[in-house]
């Protein structure tokens, strides 16, 4: 996987000398706690390999090492999940079969995270959720993916895609939308629950 | 597609996604409608289901050596550079994007990101959110100035304003109360770009809303009827006035290579109707026609080209005229490219965003073929058929008047349309070349082969003859993505989805022709008047395009951006000293002396271009400075071109009315491009001749 894989020369800043540099790890330790296991499971699904996407999150969390967390702030949850779908893009794009123009095809890789085995413990509603899900675009599942799995933000999810944020609306209410036609035919072919609502 | 956006925000309403002012406003709009009540509970009912859903999955994390490698790592490094990430500008960016709706599902990714960042960014990042919409329509009025006045009749361009009509339509549409008519908003802000204006008069020109139902009967009723367009939706563009040099030496502007003006004139008038005066934008009926300018030689991006000349309509005037033509970038890499276009034209495509967005998009992609490439185009609707056999790029006025003259109406017969693309696609086969099939539809298949297993039984059959299928879905009212998708999944080819005129360029034109080069960004121009030469200018069109003068010099000021081959034109009426100064709107002035001309005033100069770019993927501008002197000519003496360009700009003067035409009127536009035909090349000036005829049908002079 190349030279990627190293730490990048990092320049010092003399104002941010207060943060000590166990402060620093303390904060690199719980960043990593809180996601090396979301972003794994996001990376994956874009490389399609585990072990792949162990080293597109390993890159990502040297790559924060290098920032200024200070200035990352609140958008701790953004900035990674950027940066590790850009260097798993990238690993895609390098090592991947080339597909140009086209990048909504339903792939494994996008089905990948979805166990067989856990459909029957699901419920219904879970089930035809599933199901509507996968008969979108990819770029459409991914923002559902990180709005509904990830729980990031509208604005979230835009900077992480570059989507705007008015598209990732769009793009989730319309996926939203299709899983509610499946919900609401579900339910008319069942007797209807009380007040039209539909009981997940 | 209104109604659309209303959803979207309740959907973002539901999942705690609004900013608080929009926030408080949906939720009192909402407490009010039991419908929206329910709306509400079952998306959150569908979230929490699809929350469920991605429940799953078992944990992995870092190997150990990972691990420490990274808190080693998190050791050595003392403190950070104090270096904004780009990711927290792109954020704050995007968070002011908010209200744009751009559907994005396709397209390479790359190319996607980079669409949708220069969507962001043209939203200033101070505005709220719900403001952008407005913003990015406001934006192209006058950059650099305050907004314009809009006229009275239309309503305050006011975003809270629009938010709030925007809720009450939502709420009427649930209960029913059938509010339709003149709202402004929508997607605007997805064709952000700034080349797009002629979209939204387009869009506004058709009708201010069409109601997803009623919108077929509604347009055909439109079309028929010879009532007058609702105009007051065109935004008020007043002209550039005449400027004193003393005054303001400097005219500033961005580069706009935008035609689209040109085709909403054209409608109007063989529809009979005199186009609105704020719907004519003469700088971009002066782009519409190519002009023999010489590409560079010098290595540069550019070649500036001026002459200048007496300006037939005002006497004792000076008429200028720059132009500026990009390096041609040699093609001949490419292989040959048989395309087969395949446009619904049912009624449902009837939309700004739909089929004048593909007519947009077919002119930007024909401007981009070469010779040796054919172009077809067959349509579908009510009954199918060749709108255009396959055509050699070389007949370009062909091609272009068979684009203009597709027209929505009736219903969609998907199935028959496909079996016809594809047997001209493969009748005019080139081996070693691309050919494909552009399906550009909204997806809504309602007639014929509906059964979408058959429907992709067919493509899959035809994609063996080696024919590529690219499917390109538009409008948000009624797209059937799903059923494009599959249709492209299995015709060998792509999808993708064009939400408007910089969308429709990168897929259509750089990525289906591999054509467009964009050879030079964020281009500007500035105008210096030498004082001893002249002592007043007005800059001819490109109202929208005025930039501050400061934001010459400023790399962060986006511009136009030019691709290779195109030509951009200007002219810029001057009047020399000692000739009175009878033009509207400029009063002498009282305290300063006037003009202290400086070193470089007694060179005899006229003026000088000082002309700014950015390589494609560069950050910093790159300087050009090219004089002109003027030699005193004759309007008859001037090349043939530079006549064709003033009856251009004369024609539009006149149709706008401008209190600027001076003696021009029809007859003389006419007499003027009619002696300025010349060369003609793209074979496009005839029919000017026809549109000035027309003209003076109409108004009878």
């Amino acid at each position: 996987m190349g030279g990627w894989n190293a730490a990048r020369p990092v320049t010092v800043a003399s104002n941010d000398m207060a943060i000590s540099a166990a402060a620093r790890r303390d904060r690199i330790r719980s960043a990593i706690d809180q996601y090396q296991a979301r972003l794994i499971r996001f990376a994956a699904r874009i490389t399609g390999d585990l072990e792949s996407a162990r080293d597109v999150v390993q890159d990502t969390f040297l790559r924060l090492c290098a920032q200024d967390l200070d200035a990352i702030g609140d958008h701790l949850p953004a900035w990674l999940f950027k940066v590790c779908r850009n260097r798993a893009l990238d690993i895609k794009r390098k090592e991947g079969p080339l597909e140009p123009l086209d990048d909504t095809s339903n792939g494994p890789v996008h089905r990948a995270g979805i166990d067989p085995e856990r459909l029957l413990e699901q419920s219904d509603a879970a089930r035809l959720a599933l199901a509507a899900i996968a008969e979108l675009p990819a770029a459409q599942q991914e923002v559902l993916r990180l709005r509904f799995q990830e729980e990031l933000s509208y604005k979230e999810i835009s900077a992480v895609t570059r989507h705007s944020v008015g598209s990732v609306g769009f793009l989730i209410h319309t996926g939203l939308q299709r899983v509610r036609r499946r919900l609401r035919a579900d339910s008319d072919v069942r007797p209807r629950l009380e007040g039209g609502r539909i009981d997940a | 597609m209104r109604e659309q956006m209303d959803e979207v925000k309740v959907t973002a309403y539901a999942l705690g996604q609004l900013e608080d002012g929009e926030r408080a406003e949906l939720e009192k709009a909402i407490a009010s409608s039991d419908d929206a009540q329910r709306d509400v509970e079952e998306i959150r009912a569908a979230a929490a289901a699809v929350r469920e859903a991605f429940r799953s999955v078992p944990r992995h994390e870092l190997r150990p050596e990972q691990r420490q490698a990274i808190e080693a790592a998190a050791a050595r490094v003392h403190a950070a550079p104090r270096r904004h990430s780009r990711l927290l500008r792109v954020a704050a960016y995007t968070a002011a994007a908010a209200a744009v709706v751009v559907a994005a599902v396709g397209v390479s990714l790359p190319s996607l990101l980079r669409a949708r960042v220069s969507v962001a960014r043209r939203v200033e990042p101070a505005l709220p959110p719900a403001t952008a919409n407005e913003h990015t329509r406001l934006a192209r009025q006058l950059p650099g100035r305050p907004a314009a006045t809009p006229m009275a009749t239309t309503p305050p361009p006011h975003a809270q304003a629009v938010s709030r009509l925007n809720g009450l339509a939502y709420l009427a549409r649930r209960t029913d109360a059938g509010v339709k008519g003149g709202v402004p908003g929508g997607i605007e802000g997805g064709v952000a770009g700034g080349v797009v204006g002629g979209l939204l008069e387009e869009r506004a020109m058709i009708v201010g809303s069409l109601d997803n139902e009623a919108k077929k009967d509604e347009f055909d009723h439109l079309r028929a009827s010879s009532a007058p367009f609702n105009t007051d939706a065109y935004d008020y563009v007043p002209e550039n006035p005449f400027v004193r040099v003393a005054q303001d030496p400097r005219s500033t502007f961005s580069v706009d290579v935008d035609t689209a003006s040109y085709s909403i004139v054209r409608r109007y008038l063989t529809g009979g109707q005199r186009p609105p005066r704020d719907a004519v934008r003469i700088e971009e009926l002066l782009n519409y026609f190519a002009y023999d300018y010489a590409p560079p030689d010098d290595g540069r991006p550019f070649a500036v080209h001026m002459d200048a000349a007496a300006c037939p309509w005002k006497p004792g005037h000076r008429l200028v005229r720059i132009g500026i033509k990009g390096r041609e970038i040699d093609r001949e890499q490419r292989p040959p490219s048989n395309l087969v276009f395949l446009l619904d034209v049912s009624g449902s495509m009837a939309q700004p965003d739909k089929l004048p967005l593909v007519q947009s998009a077919m002119r930007l992609l024909v401007e981009e073929l070469r010779p040796s490439d054919r172009v077809a185009i067959a349509v579908y609707a009510g009954s199918e058929g060749l709108a255009l056999p396959s055509t050699p790029a070389t007949d370009k006025s062909a091609i272009l008047s068979a684009i203009e003259s597709l027209s929505p109406g009736g219903t969609t017969h998907g199935s028959a349309g496909i079996r016809l693309a594809y047997e001209t696609a493969v009748d005019n086969f080139i081996p070693g070349g691309v050919n494909r099939v552009i399906l550009a539809t909204d997806g809504d298949f309602n007639v014929g082969v509906t059964n979408q297993g058959d429907l992709v039984r067919l493509i899959e059959e035809k994609a063996k003859t080696g024919v590529f299928l690219t499917t390109l879905g538009f409008g948000m009212g009624n797209l059937k993505d799903s059923t494009l998708e599959k249709l492209a999944d299995h015709g060998n080819g792509n999808y993708a989805y064009i939400d408007g005129l910089t969308e429709a360029r990168k897929v259509l034109v750089e990525q289906i022709g591999g054509t467009l080069v964009t050879i030079a960004k964020d281009v500007k121009l500035q105008i210096e008047f030498n004082p001893r030469e002249v002592q007043a200018f007005r800059l001819i069109g490109y109202e929208n395009r005025v930039l501050a003068h400061q934001d010459f010099n400023d790399d962060k000021k986006d511009a136009g951006e030019i691709g290779a081959g195109h030509t951009v034109t200007a002219l810029y009426e001057v009047v020399p000293p000692g000739v009175p100064l009878s033009v509207p709107g400029v009063d002498p002035l009282k305290y300063q002396p006037a003009g202290r001309p400086g070193a470089g005033s007694g060179t005899g100069e006229l003026l000088t271009v000082k002309l700014r770019y950015k390589e494609p993927d560069g950050a910093r501008s790159a300087l050009m400075e090219v004089p002109l002197t003027d030699g005193g000519q004759a309007f008859q003496d001037a090349s043939p071109d530079f006549r064709f360009a003033a009856a251009v700009a004369a024609f539009g003067m006149v149709l706008r009315d401008s209190p600027h035409k001076g003696d021009a009127t029809l007859a003389k536009a006419r007499e003027w491009a009619r002696s300025g035909l010349g060369e003609d090349r793209s074979g496009l000036r005839p029919e000017f001749l026809e549109l000035v005829d027309r003209a003076r049908a109409i108004r009878g002079n």
